[in-house]
């Protein structure tokens, strides 16, 4: 039993008021038992809390430790230049902090703009007068007083009402409005029309309602509720990004250890060890991944604006990329919303819409003209389309029809129909229009060959037939039926009695026709093996005729009906959907957010569209949130993690093609950083355990990571789509960034040949200078600077190599060509420019502690860098052959 | 399995969530044959009209008790409400005490203290603690029960929600809140529902066994994740109307650092909430 369910004096009774309204010392009592009528933000992370996570996180903390070091290393032997070391370090801390910052940061603003829905002031009445009192005020048992224009500040039930008209929009999505009355209603209390709910309109009429549910307790503050509590997590290249770098965190350290402890076994000081183990370690670390992988975004999120798709959350980019499962609605996103008439039955015929001539069409289109809330007022027509398709047709038939309106019984889903009653040549008549299983049953007879016949038997199953045969033309079906009411207007609205005995007028068709481009993309989705799930309120015939027709559908589909729906249990949905081809139809979007909580507790990552102000929990609940920019409110396109400017589904399937693109060029530019690893990592591993000079000082590796291959790296992020990313299933949930294959490819395949590269340049610079085997070279010696110079320009251009290799996973990169990435000539030449200045300045000399090198150690290292491309190449070509074998 | 209410009480004051929660008492008092004391203490120095109020509830809750034939005694005292309502529930053996908390009272619980919390930490029975937050869900048709791992008193818990559940006619929804499956190298991993139903823990088990043993049908539902959160989403998307959870074993410290689910429930439930603090050992 709930508050619809009773009687006025039991509404009362219950919630402890009368109809004279609380006292005012009993309003301030309640408002300290229930709190104050207003949408709250659940209490949340603040956001300098968040910011501050991402100084505490492991890779975070070894930097720290790393940077502390540093700073201890300087205070106990100053001069070592350990100073600008920790300085540097504390530096890369801060910038990955704001880079991974910026990935997760979002503006919320749904709430604020939920907010504003909701009165400032409202009428009530306490101690039996009218007062006027600031909404937040308002307390369950106080009696509200409702006219046209006002909003509703709370849940509240009907106790009176005269001609009350509610739009409900912001809970139901409808924006057709609803009668409300005081009668006891027996339903579900959100469907009840005895309940005015907060953040509804009062369109019409007046009455006076009783407070039950405030603030966030009402059920528009259960919608608030869920947009600002639900959260959707780490998306997945956030927690690829934490499983890299606890990986490289657990690795740096081990091997850190581990060195430091054979250096002291073979006898080298503390202070050496020491700060070689930091090198270690800053070598291990990929300083620049993190920022790298932003822009990476950051310009994703570019390429796809172009494409008509605003990106709000940084990382949504790449979530896109993952997504397993699309949640689309029918009208304006799959089908163009542009209603047409196409098919029409009256008498016991079909015919297409433009074949009518015939006179005995009469009495359906003067139906379809008189019942209808879209006008024609300066050559235009305005209003909904399905309203502005029926008039258009309807007046093409008949000219322009005098007639008055007396009332209307207004659409609402429930009843799914409108009535209206008019004056027409001096008669009083009634012309109805919905959906043909509401309709029928009120008529009595049919209109044939312009006689008014009985309707029953097998006239009804003929209708029933031609109704069926519409729906499965994809086409929304509206049926129409008349009755001829007397001379007098009736005096007392009982749509009962009026919808009652009615002329069967006949049905119309009319088709949404699918945007064109849609049928390529679901089959591109399809071929990506994403899965696609039609929600829409249309009934399941038109539904499955509109997914076939756009080739959603192979075989026979699971048909899940809103009505079905809400009496199934989780287990029993998932059952329902797990595996199949699957369309919701009848829904309306309270049901979205249960069906996306259920899809990614089967493990889908899930992408769901919306435009309602009650579609955001939805929205902020899937992986990705996509809100239509022209047909969406405020709340969704805040709530969502993107926004579809041009409202098509086409787009996110575009989308969802960049995003893979930047999950494989993430992948790619890591490989490339992970390459680097080895040549920095391996002459310090010698340097410890052979006694050779050191090889590459700490700050050099910093100018590299940080430094010269940062725009390589950008602009492997910026390559095109491989010709196969549409064509491959998603990545499953278990397969991250990296992997086996890329760490073999970075670290062991690229990294050796590097290494190889490196070793061959620096001991050539050592041995020319006439250096030989045991032979002490202090670090500040020419020489010692000579050769870690040439280790670094070496590194430099192997990298140059590596970038031009990495541009392509399996396919050959001679297919690519040169010019089409000028970031990646860019990103070269500034890779040479900057490593010339720090190899030639006076300047970069002292601060990276480098020296000038002759032009043979460029020379030696050209063959090493075309090395690494020929190497590449025929492991891809391999590996492709590998694959042509298998398929 | 043991548990009977036999004398049960509900803490009525001028306060209509106190009125509410009563109702609740009375409906269980209903389907377990117990008595219900309706007993309002008076403070010292408390306004007129508020006294009066008062005294209207307790006649309504009267005369609805007689309408539900309950058995029904009501109780009008001065004093300080906790020391008196011990005093009754020694002096007549009350097996539960239904008591409501209020929105002003939510942030003072831990820090400054009331009657409520009062109660449910000296009472030597049994504590039902209600939270009204919703006046239009007068009989709860979904009740949702957050559950843990381990898990005390659960022939009394058991027994209590299925009571309510049969006075009512009610849904029982059980939540299994848990921890996500996560490695140091791999994160958090994702399980399916089977896998998770696998891992039931033994004490959640033997709830589900008990409510099977009462004929309360339920359905339930593994979440991991943070635990507070994930009931108010849960009742906030399947439009529950009553939580029915344990109370909270954290002590001040630990909900300082670790937070306090019960707490964080308390204070943004969507719907009507009953924290238990049970006193009914397993046997």
């Amino acid at each position: 039993m709930k508050i619809h369910n009773l009687s006025r004096e039991d509404v009362f009774l219950n919630l402890v008021t009368s109809e004279n309204g609380l006292s005012s010392s009993e309003a301030r009592k309640r408002l300290n038992e229930f709190g104050p009528n207003e949408i709250r933000e659940t209490s949340k992370t603040p956001l300098t809390v968040k910011f501050l996570r991402q100084f505490t996180h492991l890779l975070a903390v070894l930097l720290w430790i790393g940077a502390g070091l540093s700073f201890i290393s300087e205070a106990l032997h100053p001069g070592e230049g350990m100073l600008n070391l920790g300085l540097a370090i504390v530096a890369v801390i801060i910038l990955n902090a704001i880079f991974t910052f910026i990935q997760e940061y979002r503006a919320e603003k749904a709430i604020e703009i939920l907010r504003q829905l909701l009165p400032f002031q409202v009428r009530v009445i306490r101690e039996g007068r009218e007062v006027l009192i600031v909404a937040r005020e308002v307390v369950p048992g106080d009696v509200i007083l409702l006219s046209e224009g006002l909003k509703v500040p709370a849940d509240a039930r009907i106790i009176e009402s005269a001609n009350l008209m509610a739009n409900n929009a912001p809970l139901t999505g409808e924006a057709e409005p609803v009668p409300l009355d005081s009668k006891p209603f027996c339903g579900e209390l959100i469907e009840s029309r005895n309940i005015a709910f907060a953040g509804s309109s009062i369109v019409s009429g007046r009455g006076c309602a009783v407070v039950f549910a405030s603030g966030m307790s009402s059920e528009f503050g259960r919608i608030a509720r869920l947009t600002s509590a639900v959260e959707t997590g780490m998306s997945p290249l956030q927690k690829e990004i934490v499983k890299i770098t606890r990986f490289i965190a657990v690795m740096a350290s081990v091997m850190g250890i581990v060195f430091f402890m054979i250096g002291r076994l073979i006898g080298r000081s503390f202070w050496e060890n020491f700060i070689f183990t930091i090198g270690l370690i800053v070598a291990n670390v990929p300083e620049g991944l993190l920022p790298t992988v932003t822009l990476a975004l950051v310009m994703g999120g570019r390429r796809m604006l172009k494409k008509k798709v605003l990106i709000k959350t940084l990382a949504s980019v790449e979530t896109l990329g993952s997504v397993t499962f699309i949640c689309t609605d029918k009208t304006g996103t799959l089908t163009l919303n542009n209603m047409d008439l196409r098919q029409i039955a009256y008498g016991d015929r079909v015919f297409a819409a433009d074949q009518i001539r015939s006179s005995r069409a009469e009495a359906l289109f003067t139906t379809a003209y008189l019942c209808n809330n879209a006008c024609h007022t300066d050559g235009r027509y305005i209003g909904d389309p399905t309203e502005v398709a029926i008039l258009r047709a309807s007046r093409e038939f008949l000219g322009s029809r005098d007639s008055k309106r007396v009332f209307e019984i207004p659409f609402d889903s429930e009843r799914k129909r409108m009535t209206t009653v008019n004056l027409v040549d001096g008669r009083t008549k009634a012309f109805t229009k919905g959906a043909a299983e509401s309709i029928i049953p009120l008529c009595t007879h049919i209109l044939l060959d312009g006689k008014s016949v009985p309707l029953e038997g097998e006239r009804l199953d003929r209708i029933a037939e031609t109704c069926r045969g519409l729906m499965d033309s994809g086409l929304r079906v509206l049926a129409f039926s008349y009755r001829d009411l007397g001379l007098a207007p009736p005096v007392d609205v009982h749509p009962k009695q009026i919808e009652s005995g009615m002329v069967f007028a006949g049905l119309i068709g009319l088709e949404d026709p699918p945007r064109p481009e849609v049928r390529e993309a679901v089959a591109r989705c399809h071929g990506a093996g994403i899965k696609i799930a039609m929600i829409t309120g249309d009934a399941s015939r038109t539904a499955v005729a509109i997914a076939r027709e756009i080739g959603l559908l192979k075989g026979e589909p699971e048909v899940i009906e809103g009505r079905d729906l809400a009496t199934m249990s989780d287990r029993q949905l998932a059952d329902r959907i797990s595996g199949k081809e699957i369309i919701f139809a009848r829904m309306t979007p309270k049901h979205k957010m249960r069906v996306v909580s259920v899809l990614q507790e089967m493990g889908e990552r899930v992408a769901v569209t919306g435009d309602g102000v009650n579609d955001a929990p939805a929205l902020k609940k899937a992986d990705i949130g996509i809100a239509m920019g022209i047909a969406g409110t405020d709340v969704a396109k805040e709530a969502a993690d993107m926004i579809l400017l041009d409202d098509n589904f086409a787009t996110i399937v575009n989308a969802i093609e960049e995003g893979r693109t930047v999950f494989e060029n993430i992948r790619k530019f890591i490989t490339y950083i992970f390459a680097h690893g080895t040549p920095e990592a391996i002459p310090y591993i010698l340097f410890a355990l052979i006694r050779i000079p050191l090889p590459l000082t700490v700050m050099q590796i910093l100018a590299i990571d940080l430094g010269t291959e940062t725009i390589p790296a950008l602009a492997l992020g910026v390559e095109p789509p491989e010709s196969d990313v549409m064509k491959r299933p998603p990545r499953p949930r278990d397969k991250g960034l990296i992997n086996s294959a890329v760490l073999i490819r970075g670290y062991l395949f690229l990294g050796f040949i590097s290494t190889a590269g490196v070793l061959t340049a620096y001991f050539h610079v050592l041995l020319a200078g006439g250096w030989y085997w045991g032979m002490a070279l202090p670090a500040d010696a020419p020489l010692a600077r000579q050769a870690s110079t040439a280790t670094f320009l070496s590194i430099v251009l192997m990298q140059i190599g590596t970038a031009l290799a990495c541009r392509t996973m399996t396919q050959s990169v001679a297919g690519r060509g040169l010019l089409s990435n000028s970031l990646m000539l860019w990103g070269i030449l500034t890779e040479v420019l900057l490593s010339i200045f720090i190899i030639y300045h006076p300047w970069a000399n002292r601060l990276f502690s480098t020296a000038p090198l002759g032009i043979s150690v460029w020379l030696i290292m050209v063959p090493f860098m075309l090395l690494v491309i020929v190497a590449d190449e025929t492991r891809k070509y391999l590996y492709r052959g590998k694959v042509a074998n298998k398929d | 399995m043991g548990i009977m209410y036999k004398k049960i009480l509900a803490a009525v004051n001028e306060h209509v969530n106190a009125e509410v929660a009563a109702r609740y008492a009375m409906h269980l008092a209903k389907a377990t044959g117990a008595r219900i004391y309706l007993c309002y203490v008076a403070e010292k120095g408390i306004p007129d009209e508020a006294f009066r109020h008062a005294e209207e509830s307790v006649k309504r809750l009267f005369h609805r008790a007689r309408e539900m034939e309950v058995d029904a005694e009501s109780v009008v005292a001065t004093g300080s409400p906790a020391a008196e309502i011990k005093k009754l529930v020694l002096s007549e053996g009350i097996d539960l005490v239904f008591t409501a908390t209020r929105h002003e009272d939510v942030n003072k619980r831990f820090y400054e203290g009331t009657t409520a919390r009062r109660l449910s930490l000296s009472l030597p029975c049994s504590v039902a603690l209600v939270r009204v937050v919703h006046l239009g869900r007068i009989h709860p048709g979904k009740l949702l029960v957050p559950l843990k791992a381990r898990m005390c008193h659960i022939s009394e818990w058991s027994y209590f929600t299925a009571m309510l559940a049969r006075s009512f006619g009610s849904s029982v929804h059980l939540l299994h809140l848990t921890r996500p499956a996560s490695t140091f190298f791999h994160g958090e991993l994702h399980m399916s529902t089977s896998e998770w139903e696998k891992k039931i823990p033994h004490d959640i088990s033997g709830f589900i066994h008990r409510l099977d043993h009462y004929g309360i049908t339920h359905e339930k539902k593994l979440h991991p994740g943070r635990t507070g959160r994930n009931i108010m989403i849960e009742a906030a998307v399947k439009r529950h109307d009553l939580i029915i959870m344990g109370a909270s074993e954290r002590g001040l410290l630990r909900s300082l650092i670790r937070g306090n689910p019960v707490e964080e429930v308390l204070k943004e439930t969507p719907c009507n909430l009953i924290i238990l603090k049970l006193r009914h050992e397993d046997t």
